[in-house]
């Protein structure tokens, strides 16, 4: 656990140097700094502007943070060769992969932080402070970055970076698509379609899951319970991607 | 005594459908405890190959690699082990004192015992002027020592080298021979891959010859040199690669 930690210390310390992690985040708060912009709607219809494109832009900023710092993770360190260094001291694969993950949790989480008190400022610089609804949105949110990196990271211990992006963007967008994918296809009788539709929605993630702002920005309330089994069900994925990253990571030659 | 051991050690590399590649070639291998062992051979010839296999890095294709009886991927055997890979490269953000100390909390080195090793350490390799400068800011042979200070931060019993004096001035060079002269006094088995003849030949007790992947010859220089009635290392060498790229040749009808 100790060296899992190191790993992750590391890894955390080597990515806060990436300028591409420090232009999201620039941009991530631009976009939450001009939500304000929109002063000319009345009151109400501002604070939901403002709800509304803050969770937006944290959720997609934070994906790409946590695409760009899982995707070089383990690379990085076998392009460098400093992992012949790390894997030829007494520490197993797995304190390495899982090292690197909490390293790049670690990043995602303090970015998140960053963005989500920038945010939660605006609401109170609006007279507005944010309720427990905004807490379990935010909450979704983080374990959905979460659940990217850590299938980034699998997807990195057996393919190449140009493919792992790809693969990671296309898992992000179909993970957001699959439950309205599904909600059409239900309407075909075509069986290999609905079969692989449902293959798709099994496999791939379903991010909207992690998805309430709709919800909270119109004022509805969503359950604890709700919240809950997302996050088991995020848990869930994350164990599945892990546990890859280890059996392919565990096999490969460096 | 051997402290590491290959039996029939093979590594293929499979390029593309059809292609193999030998990169290492049913290797028996035994290195005593004590010992300085060399391993020569030209680019390509499998001496990387053989460290990585024995330091589980990479698989083997067949056979078997141990040291200290335990296998390549043996967590625990690893506390006895320092390795120096060819051209380190480590994070160039810290500073050496910050590298020893990150590869001393993985040995799980206590604070006080870590502090005072790398003050050694850096002393021992010359590098006690540059404890504030960054690794981006090292030349290639202060990357050297700081390496070579890295693969001793667990005062190893064993300690496997590949091209250690790379990059190195004369001096540096030198020195680096005293400190494996030194370190073989103080009962370290240390496993050498190098280019440079004239350092193995000097320090070397043993040294293996490997070519394309096979172990072409194996014992003492004096016994090697009287084996291949040749008058130096170098002479050795130039015999055992020829002699077998000939036989190669003769196999395919391709001889010169």
């Amino acid at each position: 656990m100790k060296k899992m930690w190191l790993i992750g210390l590391n890894t955390f310390r080597e990515s806060m140097r990436k300028k591409t992690l420090y232009i999201i985040l620039i941009f991530a708060l631009i976009v939450i700094g001009a939500s304000k912009l929109f002063s000319f709607l009345t009151a109400e219809e501002e604070l939901k502007m403002i709800k509304d494109v803050s969770f937006s832009a944290i959720e997609f900023f934070g994906a790409l943070m946590a695409i760009f710092g899982s995707l070089y993770a383990i690379s990085t360190e076998i392009e460098r060769r400093t992992i012949y260094t790390l894997l030829t001291k007494p520490i197993r694969r797995s304190d390495f992969v899982l090292g690197k993950f909490f390293g790049v949790s670690m990043i995602v989480l303090i970015n998140f932080i960053l963005m989500t008190v920038f945010f939660i400022g605006l609401l109170f610089f609006k007279k507005s402070p944010p309720d427990l609804q905004v807490f379990k949105t935010l909450l979704l949110i983080f374990f959905e970055l979460i659940l990217i990196s850590g299938i980034t990271l699998a997807l990195g211990t057996f393919t190449s970076d140009a493919f792992n992006i790809i693969c990671s963007f296309f898992l992000y967008i179909v993970g957001h698509l699959t439950s309205y994918g599904k909600e059409l296809v239900e309407r075909t009788e075509n069986i290999i379609v609905r079969g692989l539709t449902d293959m798709l929605y099994t496999l791939v993630p379903n991010y909207e899951n992690f998805n309430i702002r709709d919800k909270i920005v119109v004022g509805l309330n969503v359950s604890w319970g709700y919240v809950g089994w997302t996050i088991l069900y995020g848990i869930l994925y994350l164990c599945i991607a892990l546990y890859i990253a280890l059996y392919f990571f565990e096999k490969r030659e460096i | 005594m051997a402290i590491i051991e290959t039996k029939n050690l093979t590594k293929h590399y499979i390029l593309g459908k059809r292609k193999v590649v030998v990169g290492l070639e049913k290797v028996n291998l035994e290195v005593n405890e004590g010992e300085i062992f060399g391993i020569l051979g030209p680019n390509g010839s499998g001496k990387t190959t053989c460290l990585k296999l024995l330091l589980g890095i990479l698989f083997p294709t067949a056979g078997e690699a141990y040291i200290m009886g335990k296998p390549p991927h043996d967590v625990d055997m690893k506390k006895h082990v320092g390795f120096l890979p060819e051209n380190p490269y480590y994070y160039d953000y810290l500073t050496g004192p910050e590298l020893l100390q990150f590869y001393a909390s993985l040995f799980s080195l206590e604070a006080q015992t870590a502090k005072k090793r790398i003050d050694q350490l850096l002393e021992l390799v010359d590098l006690h002027n540059a404890k504030r400068l960054h690794l981006k800011h090292y030349s290639k042979g202060m990357l050297e020592r700081i390496g070579l200070a890295a693969s001793l931060i667990n005062d190893p019993e064993i300690l496997i080298l590949d091209e250690p004096t790379t990059g190195l001035d004369p001096i540096g060079c030198r020195d680096t021979r005293n400190l494996l002269l030194q370190l073989k006094q103080q009962g370290k088995t240390i496993l050498l891959s190098s280019h440079f003849l004239s350092e193995v030949e000097r320090v070397c007790d043993r040294i293996a010859i490997f070519h394309r992947g096979y172990l072409l010859a194996l014992g003492t220089l004096d016994g090697l040199n009287s084996q291949y009635q040749a008058t130096n290392l170098e002479d050795l060498f130039v015999k055992t690669i020829s002699s077998f790229d000939n036989q190669e040749a003769a196999k395919t009808g391709d001889v010169t």
